[in-house]
């Protein structure tokens, strides 16, 4: 029926939501450079490479949550939790290791994910009730138990520092100092294959995408739900300890309070890089766009000289603005 | 025959006071075409879900191959082969037809990794072996739901399944369509794969059917060698009831002045020059094969498909129909062919659903909802349609089609129409709702109602209309009176019509 083939066709066409959002980031950097010069330098932009790297692994993390057509409130009590701990057993155990720190977050992480995948897939909790529940057990076990002191910038061990220091290569300034690919850049670029490769090459990642469509339907096709839910929770924990050791690598300061109550700021660029609040579609790609969009646009407000609260409101606007223009392709294409 | 590929025994299943299944036993033997039938809500799909292990029944066995299983999942049933296709299909809309496709056959051959050319070849040679093209790449939630059916029908034709179940696959798909399915059918018995199949049009079971097995209220009737029964006698078995061959005898008034008529409307692509007018207590037909243009015109007329050009009047005022809202404040309304997704929030409760496109009549003075009048309203509206319910609290869901199809009456009686078009009203239906249906909308035109039926089944629209558009590519190519036409010559002009519109 040709109607079905023009209608199609338009979606094709419109639903380009990562074509749209690379034009908005263009026009906006273009926009924010002719304020100010220094915005567009190849310095800045390797710079927010590094300081978005934390933000964007966790986001990758939501995004597999969302895909699944589940929300997770909780990766950042684990990735606190993770960074915590790990910091606090390298000071207890003398151990000055960065990949022990690694471990010991991951494992936090994963564990922490696990609870919540247990929650979720054997007693059928809602995973927006489930993880709001888990964020507060986690930060209050974290807190009541690990301790609320914060380790600070000389009590913390050098291989965090180290690491934060660590560039890939490094650009030395003619007029002195220098600046360089960071290592937190590679890993979240790392991180974002992976899971797109998990996501579209994988019998596991596909499952995510089908129970993202239609949960029922998964279960009737013979795949093995449990354990795909139990998957993705452990999967954002780890992710969630990784963006721990990275947080507090880059501040080179832990305290037990940070990051829980920053989830929107996570889930938005998600949303904002078109995936579907229900469930079932979504991009790495897009996630990337949306996480380079929200530090764009954190970063230029400063730039730009406006208050960090003015950040609050513009990514809330952008959020809002953005899941209203989806909602209507979806409602567009469905007619009715 | 050799053994039997699978058999129940003494399967019960009980839903919140509804006794879905009550001790039924069956068998299947390998290769044989097995139809299941029986009335709306006689268990026929929960009898399905039994088999593929969705659903656990209360009680029974289930015995695949001589291997009995008490707690059968769904993967064991797929590993015994069993494929199936469900009422609801069951697709993933949010992936590829080649993903859908080619999904259950890389669950089932424990694939890890993703080839993707791997998958669109699957996909491709299925869809050959029903002669049928479509986007491999388009998403699922995008195509129409005749597609969506064939989808899932090619789904379900693995290299190695052993029993293929269909739960009503062809209420949507065009009967050429139907035939290449029912011919593939008789491939697969001659490989020795069994068929279940389930059927609301009873030609289709007695054309292809070696044994039938007949569900009534959840309890078997009985099973049947298809050479023993015929169309008549079967519907007796499901329902108990002679069926009511009556057909619609229409009183014409000279006085009556033309409710609806419409004008040259086009839409370049969908359809041309169509012009027809609508009497109030009339019951127009328009038959057509799928692709057609009925639909579209349909939607047209109800403010979703917006036409290039043309006119369309209401009691001969010219109206311009641009919106759903504009289309039911004129006194129009249409019941979409697709219920389930259009027709029903199938979530909400019965009650809901019902009232949902006349809230203004049940609020109180401060434009507040009220509840007591909210039910005795939606109450009024079951009982005039004698919608079989246990309450008017439960989803709709749960429904058998029969009565979800009154639901979708319902709630478009509740806004006193003038104009009611039904899309393909009985898809899906057992004999008995049916003619209690097709005796609602006469009720409904004898009231005054101008009635524009759509419907691709030639015998609903001889029985009901009376007066006949035949459609063809996108056109109106023959405007008859009931009286001046038989049966098959109907028939004749429809099929011999068909050719180009594939949907
Ligand atoms: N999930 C459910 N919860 C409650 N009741 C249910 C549920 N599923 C089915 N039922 C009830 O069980 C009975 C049998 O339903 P079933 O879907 O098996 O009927 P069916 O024979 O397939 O009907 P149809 O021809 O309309 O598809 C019906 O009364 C239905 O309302
Ligand atoms: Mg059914």
């Amino acid at each position: 029926m040709t109607g079905t083939i023009h209608k199609s066709q338009i979606q094709k066409v419109f639903n380009q939501n990562e074509a749209y959002l690379s034009l908005i980031i263009v026009a906006y950097s273009i926009l924010v450079t002719s304020l100010n010069p220094s915005f567009l330098s190849f310095e800045n932009l390797l710079d927010l490479g590094k300081s978005s790297a934390s933000m964007g692994i966790m986001a990758i993390g939501v995004f597999v949550v969302l895909l699944s057509g589940g929300i997770d409130m909780s990766f950042t009590a684990i990735a606190i939790s993770g960074q915590y701990i790990a910091a606090n057993v390298l000071i207890a155990s003398g151990v000055d290791n960065i990949y022990f720190a690694f471990l010991i977050s991951c494992l936090v992480g994963l564990s922490l994910g696990a609870v919540n995948g247990l929650i979720i897939s054997y007693f059928k909790i809602p995973t927006f009730i489930a993880t709001l529940g888990t964020l507060n057990v986690f930060h209050g076990i974290l807190l009541t138990v690990v301790g609320t002191k914060a380790v600070n910038s000389a009590q913390l061990p050098d291989c965090f520092k180290k690491f934060g220091a660590t560039n890939v290569f490094t650009v030395v300034k003619p007029e002195g100092g220098s600046y360089g690919l960071s290592i937190f850049t590679v890993i979240f670029i790392a991180v974002a294959l992976l899971t797109w490769f998990i996501l579209t090459y994988t019998q596991l990642g596909r499952g995510i995408y089908a129970i993202g469509g239609d949960m029922e339907a998964a279960k009737r096709s013979g795949m093995n739900v449990f354990n795909i839910q139990f998957f993705i929770y452990c999967y954002v924990g780890i992710l969630a300890g990784i963006a721990g050791v990275l947080h507090v690598s880059l501040i080179r300061y832990s305290n037990p309070t940070y990051l829980v109550g920053s989830e929107l700021s996570v889930i938005a660029p998600v949303v904002l890089g078109g995936t579907r609040i229900t469930g079932g579609s979504g991009t790495v790609i897009g996630t990337i766009l949306g996480v380079a969009m929200i530090t764009l646009l954190n970063n230029s407000l400063i730039l730009i000289g406006l208050s960090s609260f003015w950040q609050e409101f513009f990514t809330g606007v952008i959020v809002a603005i953005s899941v209203s223009l989806s909602s209507y392709q979806i409602r567009k294409s469905m007619m009715i | 025959m050799a053994e039997d590929f699978l058999k129940i025994q003494n399967v019960s299943k009980l839903y919140s006071g509804v006794q879905a299944l009550d001790n039924v036993s069956m068998s299947i033997g390998q290769g044989e075409v097995h139809c299941l039938v029986g009335e709306n809500g006689s268990g026929k799909s929960t009898l399905i879900k039994i088999i593929a292990g969705v659903v656990t029944p209360d009680g029974g066995e289930i015995i695949v191959r001589g291997k009995s299983y008490k707690n059968l999942r769904p993967i064991d049933s797929i590993n015994e082969g069993i494929q199936v296709i469900y009422q609801d299909l069951s697709l993933f809309p949010n992936l590829s037809v080649a993903e859908n496709i080619s999904l259950n056959q890389l669950i089932e051959e424990k694939k890890k990794i993703i080839n993707w050319k791997e998958v669109k070849n699957i996909a491709s040679s299925v869809l050959s072996t029903i002669k049928k093209e479509l986007d491999l790449n388009e998403k699922v939630e995008n195509i129409s739901i005749a597609n969506k059916q064939l989808v899932a029908i090619c789904r379900a034709l693995l290299r190695n399944a052993k029993l293929i179940i269909m739960d009503e696959p062809t209420t949507a798909i065009t009967k050429k369509e139907i035939d290449k399915l029912l011919s593939v059918i008789l491939d697969l018995k001659e490989s020795g794969i069994s068929t279940l199949f389930v059927s609301h049009k009873l030609s289709e079971v007695l054309q292809i059917a070696e044994k039938v097995t007949v569900l009534r209220d959840g309890k078997k009737v009985g099973d049947y060698n298809a050479g023993e029964l015929d169309y008549d006698t079967l519907s007796f078995y499901m329902s108990g009831k002679k069926i009511d061959h009556s057909v619609f005898d229409y009183q014409e008034r000279a006085d009556q002045k033309t409710l609806l008529e419409v004008k040259d409307l086009s839409k370049k692509g969908q359809f041309e020059d169509i012009s027809f007018k609508l009497r109030p207590g009339e019951i127009v037909g328009m038959i057509g094969s799928l692709g057609s243009g009925r639909t579209e015109v349909a939607l047209s007329l109800f403010g979703l498909n917006k036409p290039d050009s043309g006119s369309i009047y209401m009691n001969g005022e010219p109206v311009k129909i641009n919106s759903p809202r504009k289309a039911i404040s004129l006194g129009l309304c249409y019941l979409p062919e697709d219920r389930l997704n259009q027709g029903l929030f199938l979530k909400q409760s019965i009650q809901n659903n019902v009232v949902v496109t006349n809230l203004r009549k049940i609020l109180t003075k401060s434009k507040l909802l009220n509840y007591s009048k909210k039910y005795e309203y939606a109450k009024m509206w079951v009982d005039e349609l004698n919608i079989n319910v246990p309450s008017l609290e439960i989803a709709v869901q749960a429904l058998s089609g029969g009565n979800q199809q009154r639901v979708v009456i319902a709630k478009w009686l509740a806004t006193d129409p003038k104009v009611f078009i039904l899309d393909s009203p009985t898809v899906g239906i057992d004999v008995n709702s049916k003619s209690n249906i097709h005796n609602l909308i006469r009720q409904l035109a004898k009231k005054g109602i101008g009635v524009i039926m759509i419907s691709d089944e030639v015998p609903e629209i001889v029985h009901n209309c009376n007066r006949i558009l035949v459609m063809a590519d996108g056109r109106i190519i023959q405007e008859v009176d009931t009286v001046d036409i038989t049966e098959d010559k109907l028939f004749d002009l429809v099929s011999s019509n068909s050719k180009n519109s594939e949907g």
